[in-house]
């Protein structure tokens, strides 16, 4: 058994409100994640704020974001350099989510991050429609 | 001319540079100008990360200004970013022959009162919104390219009576 790897939620308008609100409605009652939006928000002060929530995880942990090139991405990683186990994940969607809540206190931050990041890819799948 | 666009937003390179502007202009080269980002070889690398389908080049106000016209006669489009209105202000003054900037996202910080949702401006930003727009050069607020461009003293009639 890890310690639980603690996660930031950094996304734009209200998505990562929202993603959170539709897990917990999944997963039930969700604890130890946090949020942030960068609406409004220089890089300068969305980088304060994404270190003041990440600076009192000494064992590592995940920022996850919506889209690379954004500039929750580019905070996330400004503000997680010379920290020790800490990625940012881009492209954070519902199934990802859900398994980063299921598993996260059975894998290391950097193990965690591979394995989120293969459950998004294999999340995106088509089911075309059948003739009727 | 390559040069498609001149940016003044405090983010850089982000999501409404990469997505909606770079869609638009689908730009080459963006040139990001800030003498402290130059300055760092980290902020440097990870800038250019950021954009992968353009070529990213950080470099200082004085290089910039020197690169300018070889820059428009290249083959565009291009970006160029800087992060506030003294940078603006400071690339004309170092000669870049810059006629327009797009305010795209001059964020709240103490002192800075509200212009609209994205653009808050203090006196010293107003100072050089002045110079800039005693040079004759065209300030004007929009976001995204699916909104309409505003002339910042439309939304600021103080700043034309100068």
């Amino acid at each position: 058994m890890s310690l639980r790897v603690p996660a930031l939620l950094v996304m734009h308008s209200d998505l990562g409100a929202a993603l959170l609100r539709a897990a917990s409605s999944v997963y039930g009652p969700v604890e130890d994640v946090e949020v942030l939006s960068n609406e409004g928000l220089s890089r300068d002060t969305l980088e304060t704020r994404i270190e003041e929530r990440v600076e009192g995880w000494t064992s590592g942990g995940l920022i996850l974001t919506d889209f690379w090139g954004g500039s929750c991405h580019l905070c996330g990683i400004s503000a997680a350099r010379g920290h020790g186990d800490m990625a940012v994940i881009t492209g954070l969607n519902l199934p990802t989510l859900l398994d980063y809540l299921h598993n996260r206190d059975q894998y290391a931050p950097l193990e965690l991050a591979e394995r989120l990041r293969q459950k998004g890819r294999d999340s995106i799948r088509i089911h075309q429609a059948e003739t009727a | 001319m390559s040069w498609a666009l001149h940016r003044v937003d405090d983010r850089l390179i982000h999501g409404q540079v990469v997505v909606a502007w770079g869609r638009h202009l689908r730009p080459r080269r963006i040139w990001v100008v800030d003498d402290a980002t130059a300055a760092s070889a980290w902020e440097r690398k990870l800038l250019t990360s950021a954009a992968p389908d353009s070529e990213v080049r950080v470099v200082t106000v004085v290089e910039a200004a020197a690169a300018y016209p070889e820059e428009a006669a290249a083959e565009g489009p291009a970006i160029l970013l800087v992060r506030n209105l003294a940078t603006a202000a400071g690339l004309l003054e170092a000669g870049a022959p810059i006629l327009r900037f797009n305010l795209g996202g001059i964020h709240y910080a103490p002192g800075r009162t509200k212009v609209n949702d994205y653009i808050y401006l203090d006196d010293e930003d107003r100072a050089h919104a002045r110079r800039l727009l005693a040079r004759g050069v065209i300030l004007s607020v929009q976001d995204v390219p699916g909104t309409r461009a505003v002339p910042l003293a439309e939304l600021e009639p103080d700043l034309a009576r100068a």
